[in-house]
């Protein structure tokens, strides 16, 4: 893809989904519309299940936007929703302050964690990143219990504490996970358009070109990986707060992979919708199936390859005659 | 700590890091094989490994059949060398086409692996021991036990013949050709996907020696052997990632400092150690820390 072809295709894309922009948009609207009244149908178990689909949902987005702008595979962004999970819950048990404060704070954390962790392959592959990420997600759980001091070790810690006074807990945990989902979409539908975006999907497409215009590659692979850590941050102080608790249990090696097969499930999207499949798919899977345990990673699996091969296979035939022309 | 006693316990640690080392140089070599000829990171290694590993123990331990230990290893070979190349099928199509998407599809048979073993083998931890003679005796300060020796026999073995295929037979030749331009060889008239799927075996046959190796000093569950190539993950990091003999060196490196660290520093952060190790590596070695040794050939 040219770089002219990049900047066009945004603006081609948007004058020719011109007719279809307004459906598209209006069942989004009616979709948040649908999930904004939904706590006056519903209740308990539905709407704290629902809530943790949203958080989980912010935490597939991280992921699928490192592939989307950075080509990246990461299997280790657990480490960074564990960040955000456990810095509101110690802000809390040390400083006695809600997540209004722990938030913006979290945030900040992931950005550097995922700066620092990002900084020493800057200028390798993507496989070096991957491998090391799955370093981080292997290294989690023994930082989550050997610091037990600060993380309350195997127990974990509890998250009380309400964002906005007065309000039931449930209400609130659902109203404020779905208020950041809806405008971390929206941030990332304008971060598409914007010059900062192009720079990062042209550093993709057309590393040679980007440098020319003075984008290197190991800025772009850099300042990507911070974004989506500290969105990935992001979404793990949103799961702290929607599942008023932290702890090593749901920080394994595998909740790392699971977040990367809700991206790959949700085809890397970056919408609202495919947020939400991802994060339904991740979230919900292991509840109904709690009885089979151990066929959630088969299944997890089967749909990891099989969407893969579905997304990359394209014309299966091309791979036949290259064998018969042997 | 004095001098003498600094030394009566450094040379017991360099010896059993080496030995455990030799056994993450194995299973990295693994690794480094596959990623070698078809550029994928092949994340379900530990998986695959680990299968093997139970599926020795459960037909040589009475739990699905008590055959001899070295029926069931047979066995489990043929079963690893099965799921590879199953494994290998199902990528067979995006390989050329996306490192990316094929590491990630190995990421769900490492997965479907997973699921698998604790299906058939559930969650408890069991043991697994070489059927070797029992003996051990002293070398100065060291004690060398009949595993040590094992394992040095293994490894050695294993290195050699790997050494002999690459170097000497028509199909390493073209392993040695694939891995260093695949366009050329595929103009030539080579089929690509034979060379692939030797490697793929060969990784195969490879984390399953490692894991059997390993598994006598620890023990067997579901996690431990896939947490173990972390350790050949790093080795083959510190070893550059493409560079076979990098790898072996570099599982002995890693077996070394591991000992280092949990005897001086730490047992319980042994992850975090490795996480460290190869964020260094890769900031400061970039190709590995055997760049200059020893060039980029094999």
């Amino acid at each position: 893809m040219a770089v002219s072809e990049l900047a066009h295709g945004t603006k081609a894309g948007v004058s020719a989904r011109n007719g279809n922009v307004d459906a598209a948009r209006l069942s989004i609207f009616a979709l948040v519309a649908a999930l904004a009244l939904l706590p006056l149908l519903a209740g308990g178990f539905l709407l704290y299940s629902l809530s943790l689909c949203f958080a989980n949902a912010l935490a597939v987005l991280s992921v699928s936007m490192l592939v989307r702008y950075g080509g990246e595979v990461s299997i280790g962004h657990s480490f960074f929703v564990a960040l955000g999970a456990y810095a509101v819950a110690i802000v809390e048990h040390r400083l006695g302050l809600s997540i209004a404060v722990s938030l913006p704070l979290a945030v900040l954390l992931g950005a550097i964690a995922g700066f620092v962790f990002a900084f020493p392959s800057r200028r390798l592959s993507g496989i070096y990143l991957a491998v090391a990420t799955m370093a981080l997600a292997l290294a989690l759980p023994e930082i989550l219990i050997g610091f037990e001091k600060f993380t309350g070790g195997f127990e974990g810690l509890y998250i009380a504490q309400d964002l906005i006074p007065g309000i039931s807990k449930a209400l609130q945990r659902y109203y404020v996970a779905l208020v950041l989902l809806v405008v971390v979409c929206l941030a990332l539908s304008h971060f598409r358009k914007s010059a900062q975006g192009l720079a990062l999907l042209m550093a993709q497409a057309q590393p040679r070109a980007a440098e020319a215009m003075g984008i290197t590659r190991s800025w772009a692979r850099v300042s990507i990986f911070t974004l989506s850590a500290a969105l990935a941050s992001l979404a793990g102080a949103m799961t702290g707060f929607a599942s008023s608790t932290v702890s090593p249990n749901s920080f394994t090696f595998f909740s790392g992979v699971f977040l990367l097969v809700g991206s790959v499930v949700s085809l890397n999207r970056l919408s609202l919708p495919a947020a939400l499949v991802g994060g339904a798919f991740i979230t919900l899977v292991p509840t109904y199936l709690a009885k089979a345990g151990d066929w959630v990673p088969i299944l997890y699996g089967v749909a990891l390859i099989v969407v893969t091969l579905a997304a990359n296979a394209g014309d299966l035939r091309r791979f036949l005659p290259r064998r018969r022309g042997r | 700590m004095s001098v003498a006693g600094f030394i009566r316990d450094i040379l017991p640690l360099l010896w059993s890091g080496i030995i455990s080392g030799c056994l993450y140089g194995v299973g990295a070599l693994g690794l480094v094989m596959v990623f070698k000829s078809s550029r994928v990171v092949n994340f379900s290694h530990g998986n695959l490994a680990c299968l093997g590993a139970f599926v020795v123990y459960g037909f040589s331990s009475g739990s699905l059949l008590s055959l001899s230990w070295g029926s069931a290893v047979a066995l489990a070979l043929g079963i690893a060398c099965a799921v590879a190349v199953v494994s290998y099928a199902l990528i067979a199509p995006i390989v050329f086409k996306s490192d990316l998407a094929s590491t990630i599809a190995t990421l769900g048979v490492g997965l479907v692996l997973q699921g698998g073993v604790q299906l058939v083998f559930g969650a408890d931890i069991v043991n697994l021991d070489l059927p070797v003679p029992r003996f051990s005796f002293s070398l100065g300060a060291v004690r060398v036990s009949s595993y040590d020796l094992a394992v040095l026999a293994v490894t050695i073995a294993i290195v050699a013949g790997l050494f002999v295929i690459i170097e000497r037979t028509k199909l390493g030749v073209a392993f040695r050709a694939v891995s260093t331009n695949p366009f050329a060889c595929e103009v030539c008239g080579l089929n690509l996907r034979s060379v692939h799927l030797f490697s793929w075996l060969a990784g195969a046959v490879l984390g399953l020696v490692a894991a059997l190796l390993i598994v006598p000093t620890t023990f067997l569950s579901s996690t431990t052997v896939p947490s173990f190539m972390l350790q050949a993950f790093t080795a083959a990091v510190v070893g550059g990632f493409s560079s076979l003999p990098g790898a072996a060196v570099g599982g002995i490196l890693v077996g070394i400092a591991m000992n280092l660290f949990s005897f001086y520093v730490s047992p319980e952060f042994m992850n975090t150690f490795l996480l460290g190790v190869i964020l260094l590596t890769l900031n400061f070695f970039p190709n590995g820390l055997l760049e200059r040794a020893i060039g980029g050939r094999v």
